[in-house]
């Protein structure tokens, strides 16, 4: 008999037991949605945090400061001087308000330098960056962040106007449009000179970020910095440093190993469920085998094999099963798309997902419908005939 | 040598029943020539059903040997007999033994898949073989919407579409009205005329008159071998 046929039979036999059918994919249905739709958050948000940390570029080294009188402007100067180094730039912030004619809010007041743009590249919605210009003369020029901006009310009509940082007058030039950045949020961009005036006399920043020419070079630049950082205050190789040196790639792959450790886990946890799964399958398999036991000596007297029984068995395993994923597929799948809505990530059907759902709705299929089957097939005729 | 499609010598099969050995044939001879209707007749217990089965190569003797159709059923590994259970004998239970969920000519078709038989080629016998017997009107009924009669009938299609050498027949009235089962056994006759060879296995004697020749069990042995009409 031909597998085609067998498999009609299964399809009968799953129709003709609807509702308990139905139950029994139940738990695979819920292992598979739960593989899908847990993959594609896991996905999206290592997608959403990878884009972020690629903006600032995977050739950085972030020197923060651990104390306010850790880095200088002078420190900066040096490092800026190291081989290999490409862009630097400063930043020093502090708490401060930001008010206009008819209100007040606090913010991050962010002293940078004027490589700052041009290494970041942040997404303007109003307006420009802080101009070279503004460096140059030392105007006082803000640029506000979109969180800042929203906080504050800030409309087209006020650009170029006047708003108050600290109660100190500056001139508003652009808005930046970072509501999906990285840290931008909630905060207004002024020039390292004016920052000082706001809240800072003393040439102590906050962070210094430097970039490396290529990628292989980041870590020799990383070593560079801190021996030089070291001479510069006179400390030993072994003396606790008051800054930290953290390299973007770096941050990017525990990032990765954080998303593949939590995937490992949502894994493990549906792995749990499609054993759960299986074994109401092959429960319900073994009944069946047990009811349908005259059933198998009926076609055991009319020519059937061993071999046919057991094909038509494990063919009804492994339809149900994969009925289940299929299903599964499509509900999580479902899920996955509400989710990236919400997540505000990139929506896909993968299809290694796809395949990775039906395999193993397959595999849980053969593996939990085999013994039942086995049973099946082994039945002696003349008992299986006798069998009330 | 007269063509013989059954033949037991010294036929033996005991049972293990927990510690306790049970003999349901003791020793049993028995010649069935084709073309033949023979009536195997006895009480339960005489074993009768244990003849069926061996003759039905649903199962072996414990000793002596049992030939079907020239081969010898105690040699064949289980696929073997399977193989040759499908080609020489076709089966009447007496509770119809339909298949579940299946139609009429679904049930007649599912002998000849097994024989390896093209959908389409099945198809083909089996309405035939159904509308030979009256059913060509029932093809794609399934058993809930046929009568205890035409159930019989597709049961006994079945048995005959792979053109087995003995239709095995057992209690085939049994669980009809006894105007129904006379027409079952007017049947069986008609096809015992076709030249087909019919063993019925019944504990009714009235059942076992219309048959030709009749081999009454009790305890496991042929009591009595009788030819002719009673």
């Amino acid at each position: 008999m031909r597998i085609l046929g067998t498999a009609a039979l299964a399809l009968n036999r799953i129709w003709a037991t609807k509702v308990r059918s139905l139950l029994t994919m139940l738990g695979v249905v819920i292992g598979v949605a739960a593989i899908v739709a847990l993959t594609s958050i896991v996905d999206g948000a290592s997608q959403g945090i990878n884009k972020s940390l690629a903006t600032l570029g995977t050739n950085q080294l972030n020197i923060t400061a651990m104390a306010p009188d850790s880095l200088t402007e002078l420190d900066a100067k040096a490092l800026a001087a190291l081989d290999n180094v490409s862009v630097m730039f400063v930043q020093t912030q502090n708490q401060g308000t930001i008010a206009t004619q008819d209100s007040r809010v606090n913010a991050r007041l962010v002293g940078v330098s004027s490589q700052y743009f041009e290494a970041v590249k942040p997404a303007i919605a109003l307006g420009s960056y802080l101009s070279s210009s503004a460096y140059a003369s030392g105007s006082k020029d803000v640029v506000f962040g979109a969180d800042a901006a929203n906080d504050l009310g800030i409309t087209k009509e006020l650009l170029g106007n006047t708003v108050k940082l600290n109660g100190q007058d500056f001139r508003l030039v652009g808005v930046l449009d970072d509501q999906t950045g990285f840290g931008t949020s909630g905060r207004v961009y002024v020039t390292v000179e004016s920052a000082r005036k706001l809240f800072s006399q003393y040439p102590y920043v906050s962070s210094i970020v430097i970039q490396a020419n290529t990628p292989e070079q980041v870590d020799t630049l990383q070593l560079q910095a801190d021996l030089l950082l070291r001479q510069r205050h006179g400390l030993g190789a072994e003396t606790t440093a008051r800054y930290t040196i953290t390299n973007q790639a770096s941050l990017i792959a525990a990032v990765g190993s954080i998303t593949a450790t939590l995937g490992l886990l949502l894994t493990g946890i549906a792995a749990i469920s499609l054993l759960v799964g299986g074994i109401g399958i092959m429960n319900i398999m073994l009944v069946s085998v047990r009811e349908r036991t005259r059933e198998i000596g009926v076609r055991r007297a009319i020519g059937a094999k061993q071999s046919n029984i057991l094909i038509q068995f494990l063919i009804e395993a492994i339809v149900l099963s994969l009925a289940g994923g299929v299903v599964g597929l499509i509900f999580g799948e479902i899920a996955a798309f509400f989710l990236a809505v919400l997540g505000d990530w990139v929506f896909s059907v993968r299809l290694d997902t796809v395949l990775l759902a039906l395999g193993f709705s397959l595999l849980v299929g053969v593996v939990f419908g085999v013994w039942p089957a086995r049973q099946a097939a082994k039945l002696e005729p003349i008992d299986a005939l006798r069998f009330e | 040598m007269a063509d013989e499609v059954v033949r037991l010598d010294k036929v033996r099969r005991d049972y293990l029943v927990g510690e306790q050995v049970t003999t349901a044939l003791g020793g049993v001879d028995l010649v069935i020539e084709r073309g033949e209707f023979v009536a195997i007749v006895g009480p339960s217990g005489s074993g009768k059903s244990t003849m069926m089965n061996l003759i039905g190569c649903l199962d072996r003797p414990s000793a002596g040997s049992v030939k079907i159709s020239g081969d010898s059923t105690s040699e064949l590994s289980d696929n073997k007999l399977t193989e040759l259970r499908s080609k020489a004998i076709g089966f009447v239970f007496q509770q119809f033994q339909l298949l579940p969920n299946t139609t009429a000519i679904e049930n007649v078709m599912a002998p000849l898949l097994y024989q390896g038989k093209s959908t389409k080629e099945a198809r083909k016998l089996a309405t035939q073989m159904l509308t030979q017997l009256g059913l060509g009107d029932r093809l794609n009924f399934d058993r809930n919407r046929l009568s205890g009669g035409q159930q019989q009938r597709v049961a006994i299609a079945r048995a005959l579409v792979t053109g087995p050498d003995i239709v095995l027949a057992d209690e085939p009235t049994g669980a009809l009205d006894s105007k129904t089962g006379a027409a079952v056994i007017e049947l069986l006759k008609e096809l015992h005329r076709e030249g087909r060879t019919i063993v019925l296995i019944t504990h009714d004697l009235e059942i076992a008159a219309s048959a030709p020749r009749r081999v009454f069990l009790r305890d496991g042995l042929i009591e009595r071998d009788e030819r002719g009409v009673s």
